[in-house]
């Protein structure tokens, strides 16, 4: 799969042009950095934010109660949602105050359901992280994009760099709009991972292109077939965290959704996806056209 | 040369070995029939099942800009409903701790109401005009106490080089505090650059403190051992192994009972007071050759101190009635009444007080001891839960067995990649065997700094599985660049040149990961810990082995096909 895979993204980065090569990488950034702005227009959020960064509280028990009947027996508390994956159900509750959360707590504790879990999370505190996962986000990009630079020391190339994982995590985010997840702390380590994980390939392009002997056009498809079985590893890392996480309660029925790792892994996943063709077809473009300048002289390709 | 057993005489095939047994050790993997498997890792509440609790402590930190003579009419004429008129004011003079300030006005005054304030002597004048001296105060003291009422809080001051720092222990923005110190013709200093000193939170002592009676009050139950961590500088974390949340908040809530008895006859003891009666307690200080620690009673407790040393007979014979402090029951202190303190109490109550424990580093440490006791489980700043969560034990341990099935079948589907492109076993199993051997030692390094592994961590230690292999597949790459083992000469640079582009990329992957470390957002700092964790361990242990090993296997395998010499 990943020599096939990797066979036909050569020939199609060979068969087009630098200009070619950016529309649909370009096209896929801007179509999803205009789904983000929609979303911070209209909500206030460019992606819809979880109880870890707004408050509230969610319950997940085991029960053979439907999520009708659950949204009836807690209907005295501000429930908000109730959705079930196999034998489990999760319940959603808004802000509530300190009396009513320990009366809510001790209703779940009086009707001994098994396997319980509860995470509540205060509002300002929510608030507090928001601020912090912002901030994480830019200083985590700042500090990849000075690592960056010290590696190559050229603009064009690192900046390419740049925008290559910068669409990668635009896009990921999209991608969790688009699909209903929600920005928890879970996501928000994806995200950063994001960060560090898609600059590897193109850290491994940039560097085989500028760093060593030989025709641009070789060296990209050398670093494109190493590249290619790299990302395919840790996307099959991925997806068994994302296939177990999510469905092994259908294979096992004691078992659960582990919610965490399942968001985790298909951010990471939808990123990864992305990461491929902004390396190989936005930074390839761009370096390929930077290597090629006239000024260079065949510095780069030779 | 091609010998494996050269392989072994490789300092870094050495230390690998080395660390790889030593992390096994640290594991310390065991199984003992019928209770399972066990080993020397700590597993996070999510998989081990329990409650925790986040609190935030709140308070805020401050210095002020105020004119004395101003703070005081600010005070002090609201209270008497009249305008004064400062006399003599020595508050600003350096020096003498016990600084006074003197005014009249026309109005009423009782000592009273200002005896908060200082020493008070009220002196009649003339028929309309009342002189009125504060003693025995400061600046710094007045500006506490007019913050501490007007709050309603405990305010504390700090003395740092930058001048006097003042903690209010408990929530106030600065909008008004600005307004509170407008009042009093004051305002919130200013930092030269021109920031506010305005800041939330409270002093790392104060948390620590609060971290401490915390724990000491949770463990003085007895049920478990329960720990209570510190995250930043405004969140305790407390974790209950075992128990449901209800139940957790309820033990978290429940105030430890401080009682102060007195001797009587013999062994008998009486009631003087509660922990309730107990104002504030004070940071424990040498003087006169003893530690104290100085603690403060309300009005009815120092009253019922000196009507109970009264009629037991305390203030004539000290020795024989101590003053016995308890805590849930169990004596923590004993000590008669000091002579100057019994004559003085002959004749009023004494409000502020002081427990003095002696004179060596024992005794500092009992006065540090007293200085959590005293305050009985009451917190010294105000707190609020901000979070909090529960995961049953059943289903912790689900999750551990998911987690050890996601981490195994991982390492499968990579497997199955890495040999689908491939296709040679030479390749295959080092390459498996060192990403295995990255798990290995990064759990070995869990267990030994005694890091709790959470779910959060376990996804860490999933992602390092993905990065490892793909340096795996980069120093793989640039070996067999011409698919087959290039001279020994040759075959260095390259391990050089892929190991360029690895550290490049680890340095970003670290970067990247290393704001959730410092900012310390609970859960996610155990997740970028051991990410972090397991690129140095790879990028400096493991991988630079591999390109070893990969070596003398291809080298076997291609000597025996004839293909190349050396």
């Amino acid at each position: 799969m990943a020599t096939g895979l990797a066979e036909i993204l050569d020939n199609f980065v060979k068969s087009h042009n630098d200009r070619q090569l950016l529309a649909l990488p370009l096209a896929i950034l801007a179509v999803s950095l205009i789904i983000l702005l929609v979303s911070f227009v209209s909500s206030g959020s460019p992606v819809k934010l979880g109880m870890d960064f707004q408050g509230g509280t969610q319950i997940s028990i085991e029960t053979t109660d439907s999520p009708a009947v659950l949204e009836k027996t807690y209907s005295s508390y501000p429930i908000t949602d109730v959705r079930q994956t196999g034998s489990r159900v999760i319940m959603q509750f808004g802000i509530m105050d300190d009396e009513q959360q320990r009366q809510l707590e001790q209703d779940i504790t009086s009707h001994n359901y098994s396997n319980v879990q509860i995470q509540q999370v205060g509002p300002i505190y929510g608030k507090t992280l928001q601020v912090q996962a912002l901030e994480a986000l830019v200083i985590s990009f700042i500090g990849m994009g000075i690592v960056v630079f010290l590696l190559f020391r050229t603009f064009i190339p690192s900046f390419a760099v740049i925008l290559s994982a910068f669409s990668d995590i635009v896009i990921a985010a999209a991608f969790m709009r688009v699909s209903g997840i929600e920005l928890s702390l879970g996501t928000l380590a994806a995200l950063l991972m994001l960060i560090g994980y898609s600059v590897d390939s193109d850290i491994l392009l940039t560097n085989r292109v500028l760093k060593r002997r030989g025709m641009v056009e070789e060296k990209v498809s050398k670093a494109m077939h190493t590249g290619i079985t790299m990302t395919t590893t840790t996307l099959a890392a991925l997806a068994s965290m994302y296939i177990v996480s999510t469905f092994s309660y259908l294979v096992v029925s004691s078992f659960t959704q582990i919610t965490l790792l399942s968001q985790i892994s298909i951010v990471l996943i939808a990123g990864l996806i992305a990461d491929m063709m902004n390396t190989w077809l936005l930074n390839t473009g761009i370096l390929r056209w930077y290597a090629m300048k006239p000024e260079f002289r065949g510095r780069y390709n030779r | 040369m091609s010998d494996k057993k050269s392989l072994l005489k490789n300092p870094r095939v050495i230390i690998f070995i080395l660390i790889l047994l030593g992390s096994i050790v640290a594991i310390h993997p065991g199984y003992t029939p019928g209770k399972g498997t066990t080993s020397n890792l700590n597993f996070g509440l999510d998989l081990e099942g329990g409650s925790w609790l986040q609190i935030q402590l709140e308070g805020a930190l401050v210095q002020v800009d105020v004119d004395s003579g101003k703070l005081v009419s600010g005070i002090v004429e609201p209270i008497i409903g009249a305008p004064i008129e400062i006399t003599k004011n020595d508050l600003d003079v350096g020096g003498s701790a016990n600084k006074s300030i003197t005014f009249t006005t026309s109005g009423t005054v009782s000592a009273s109401q200002l005896e908060y304030l200082g020493t008070i002597s009220v002196d009649k004048l003339s028929g309309s005009t009342t002189q009125v001296t504060i003693s025995d105060t400061s600046k710094e003291s007045l500006i506490q106490s007019y913050l501490s009422k007007a709050l309603d809080a405990e305010v504390v001051t700090k003395s740092t080089e930058d001048g006097t720092v003042y903690e209010i222990r408990t929530a106030v923005t600065e909008q008004k505090l600005e307004s509170l110190l407008e009042k009093v013709g004051g305002s919130i200093h200013k930092n030269e650059d021109g920031t506010s000193t305005y800041e939330e939170g409270v002093s790392t002592d104060t948390r620590d403190l609060t971290k401490e009676i915390l724990s000491d009050k949770l463990n003085s139950l007895g049920i478990k051992d329960i720990p209570v961590r510190t995250v930043g500088d405004k969140y305790i974390l407390i974790d209950f192994a075992g128990i449901d949340l209800a139940t957790a908040k309820e033990i978290a809530e429940k105030p430890g009972k401080f009682e102060i008895r007195i001797q009587t006859t013999g062994n008998e003891t009486e009631h003087v007071l509660y922990g309730d009666s107990i104002v504030s307690v004070g940071v424990p200080s040498f003087h006169d050759e003893q530690w104290h620690t100085p603690f403060t009673l309300d009005d009815d407790g120092a009253r019922t101190l000196q009507k109970v040393a009264l009629e037991t007979g305390a203030i004539d014979d000290p020795d024989s009635h101590y003053l016995k402090m308890y805590l849930d029951g169990v004596e923590i202190y004993g000590a008669p009444l000091s002579s100057s303190a019994a004559e003085k109490l002959r004749d009023a109550p004494i409000y502020s007080w002081e427990a003095s424990t002696g004179t060596d580093d024992a005794a500092k440490t009992e006065a540090k001891a007293l200085q959590v006791h005293l305050r009985a489980g009451a917190l010294p700043v105000n707190v609020e839960l901000v979070g909090s969560g529960h995961v049953d034990a059943g289903l912790g341990a689900q999750f551990k067995t998911a987690a050890l099935i996601i981490g195994l079948i991982s390492l499968i589907g990579v497997a199955a990649v890495v040999y689908f492109k491939y296709k040679r076993p030479e390749i295959l199993i080092p390459m498996v065997g060192t990403s295995t051997s990255e798990v290995i030692m990064i759990l070995g390094v869990a267990a030994l700094i005694g890091w709790q592994l959470d779910l959060a961590s376990i996804a860490g230690v999933i992602a390092s599985i993905g990065t490892g292999i793909d340096h795996l597949v980069i120093i793989t790459d640039e070996v067999l660049s011409e698919g087959k083992l290039p001279p020994t000469r040759v075959f260095k640079s390259r391990i050089t040149k892929a190991f360029t582009i690895i550290l490049g990329a680890a340095a970003t992957n670290i970067i990247a990961l290393s704001p959730l470390v410092v900012m310390g957002f609970g859960t996610l700092k155990g997740f970028a810990i051991t990410t972090i964790i397991g690129v140095l361990i790879g990028v400096i242990i493991a991988r630079p082995v591999y390109g070893i090993v990969i070596k003398e296997l291809l080298h076997v395998d291609e000597n025996g096909t004839a293909s190349i010499t050396e």
